[in-house]
């Protein structure tokens, strides 16, 4: 999903060597390790959408001042009677519409529709490459955006849904439908197709950066609270690292340049043309907002890693910003691959860790023992200090017999404490998203919204918790009919 | 024929007008030269979203024509509107098009290389990372003529 790989010229590049390429159908691996392990739930393909549905209220009451929709995206497809992708990351986008009013909950799910899920609909068969999977010979391919599978992430801003991947356009959705309604989004004529990140960053009152990377040069998004084009440059990196998120304080941008960097050799998919370099170190570079031509950069030990939390700047000009870290990138490259097949993943979890940027120029990496994934926190603090990152949890002694998360936690950076609940083997827990209460200022005051898939129940919950109480459990849970297939990213807009 | 500019929009290089004017101007005397021995006609239906600018063409009559960009005949059509080609040799040619929406004579490319034109190929065929290939894209104009209808996207 890299625009790296996406490029033109890399696609070209590796055209020769794709066109011998075989794709493993993996079904029979799936349906044996169905049998083994329910938590292939998570990784099992939807065949339709899902209109609106009303969700079963299983527990608790929801605060009477609760009132929104959480969007979340995440693949919802990916075998094929003819052929399968052959990694989570490259299933067909699937929009999920969680809406929550007056103690009521309602679920729709809707899949993008795109030309490669057109195209691979067609051919009843998943031809096309993505992250992980390479292409079929001969699939039809006359830009980036014909292979975005807008199955990533979410921006619900200014009224408009988005769909978003991370090596392409954003795609336009309805926001009460989820149906495809404008297309790709172009921003600007000239710029059509430029990738638009799965990570965008919002300033408190709206505003919102985002970039877009072609191996050592991005292109860096900044467009008004309502999603209007401000401005568009592009920026010229020290390495071709990839990297899925960057970050930002309030006057900077922050792009951490991991080891695991395009190689000489242009080969898909994406993940095995990258390669893991551990001895260059982790460089962060950090570029003003009002000029992307200042910049420091900054050195840090080795580490891998897909999210980062929010940044800020102390008195003293430090910067510092946390980061969900792995000690190499193997998830991205086997395990996230094998989950399709029903094989559990083996490598380690990410862990909270915490940087700091020292205006000497001295750069601090510091691991702390918390499984942690999906940063996240208070918009309200977005780019300012803050105390709270909000993420989901795991216990450590479980790795290798679950796949994702098993709860939801805030860490405090000040106090070092980890509120977290625990919902225990029987759920896959996906990323929290804060909201604040109405009416409330002090960070933290508002509710964590978390959708699992539980096992037992073979149903997708939303949960609702008091985001100063996440031990305490859910306020209140509901269930959808149905099980939806794990997501990535979600975003919630308020009514 | 034009050396240079001429090559597939796909791969996002720059077409120039004046080329691919120099081009079309080659092509209408070679056609005249070539109506004693030929005279299949060929109709070019454009079907195109926007209706500004112009759709500039280029027909190849081998693949050895159509993978070095040297066009048979080359020409600037409507959007929208059909163009009829006279005096072809009967034989298998190919099409390579694009949208030039912004009439700048260029096939307009984002910062990353990536068309920003809508372009097509004959049978509307569609590369794999690249330009169609001449086995994709090639068709038979007979004696009785032939008739294309492209796709721009």
């Amino acid at each position: 999903m890299s625009a790296a790989a996406m490029s033109r010229r890399a696609l070209l590049g590796a055209g020769a060597a794709l066109a011998a390429a075989t794709v493993v159908t993996p079904e029979q691996a799936f349906a044996r390790a169905a049998n083994a392990g329910d938590w292939t739930l998570g990784f099992a393909d939807l065949e339709a959408d899902l209109p609106a549905s009303a969700m079963t209220r299983v527990s608790g009451r929801a605060p009477a001042d609760l009132k929104g929709v959480l969007y979340r995206n995440g693949p919802g497809k990916f075998r094929r009677p003819g052929g399968s992708v052959t990694h989570w990351f490259d299933g067909d986008g699937l929009m999920r519409r969680f809406a929550v009013e007056d103690g009521r909950a309602t679920v729709t799910a809707r899949f993008a529709d795109t030309n490669k899920r057109r195209v691979e609909t067609a051919a009843n068969a998943m031809i096309m490459p993505g992250f992980g999977t390479p292409a079929r010979a001969g699939a039809p391919i006359g830009s980036n955006d014909d292979v975005n599978a807008a199955n990533t992430s979410v921006m619900a801003r200014g009224g408009k849904v988005w769909a978003l991947w991370e090596g392409g356009s954003a795609l336009d959705l309805d926001p009460v439908t989820l149906e495809t309604r404008g297309g790709f989004v172009t921003l600007r004529p000239d710029l059509k197709a430029m990738p638009f990140s799965a990570h965008p960053r919002y300033e408190p009152d709206g505003r919102i950066w985002n970039f877009g990377l072609q191996g050592s040069r991005a292109v860096i998004w900044r467009l008004s609270a309502t999603g209007a084009l401000e401005a568009a440059q592009i920026i010229e990196l020290p390495r071709s690292s990839y990297f899925h998120d960057f970050t930002a304080t309030e006057r900077h941008l922050i792009v951490v340049l991991q080891p695991w960097m395009r190689g000489e050799r242009r080969v898909l998919p994406i993940s095995r043309g990258l390669e893991w370099k551990p001895e260059e170190g982790t460089r962060v570079l950090v570029i003003e907002k009002d000029d992307l031509t200042k910049r420091r950069e900054f050195d840090l030990p080795a580490f891998s890693f897909f999210h980062l939390g929010d940044a800020w700047t102390e008195a003293d000009g430090t910067i510092r910003f946390d980061v969900c870290a792995t000690e190499d990138p193997s998830f991205g490259v086997d395990s996230a691959a094998d989950l399709l097949v029903g094989k559990l993943d083996r490598s380690p979890p990410a862990r909270l860790a915490r940087i700091a940027l020292h205006p000497d120029g001295r750069g601090v990496f510091e691991r702390s023992d918390t499984v942690a994934e999906f940063p996240k926190s208070d918009p309200r603090f977005a780019g300012k200090a803050r105390n709270l990152t909000f993420h989901t949890w795991g216990d450590p002694s479980r790795s290798g017999k679950t796949p994702l998360s098993q709860g939801v936690a805030s860490s405090n950076h000040r106090t070092g404490q980890v509120d977290h609940y625990d919902f225990g083997l029987r759920h896959l827990v996906e990323e929290p998203i804060f909201t604040p209460r109405p009416g409330s200022s002090a960070e933290g005051d508002g509710w964590l919204l978390a959708t699992s898939i539980n096992l037992d129940a073979r149903a997708t919950e939303l949960h609702v918790f008091d985001a100063r109480r996440i031990s305490r459990g859910p306020l209140a849970t509901w269930r959808a009919p149905v099980v939806l297939p794990a997501t990535f990213h979600g975003d919630f807009a308020a009514v | 024929m034009a050396e240079r500019g001429d090559r597939p929009p796909a791969h996002g290089t720059k077409t120039t007008m004046k080329t691919f004017l120099a081009g079309a101007a080659c092509a209408a005397i070679f056609a005249t030269a070539a109506i004693a021995q030929a005279s299949a006609a060929l109709t070019i239906n454009l079907d195109c979203a926007d209706g500004r600018g112009q759709v500039l063409i280029a027909v190849f009559d081998s693949k050895i024509a159509y993978e070095t960009d040297k066009p048979v005949r080359r020409l600037a059509a409507q959007p929208g509107k059909p163009v009829r080609l006279d005096g072809l040799q009967p034989g298998r040619y190919a099409i390579k098009s694009f949208h030039d929406i912004d009439g700048d004579g260029r096939m307009g490319t984002n910062p990353f290389g990536i068309p920003t034109e809508p372009f097509a190929f004959s049978n509307n065929a569609r590369g794999s990372m690249g330009p169609a290939s001449w086995e994709a894209a090639a068709f038979d104009v007979p004696a009785a003529g032939a008739t294309q209808t492209l796709v721009l996207k």
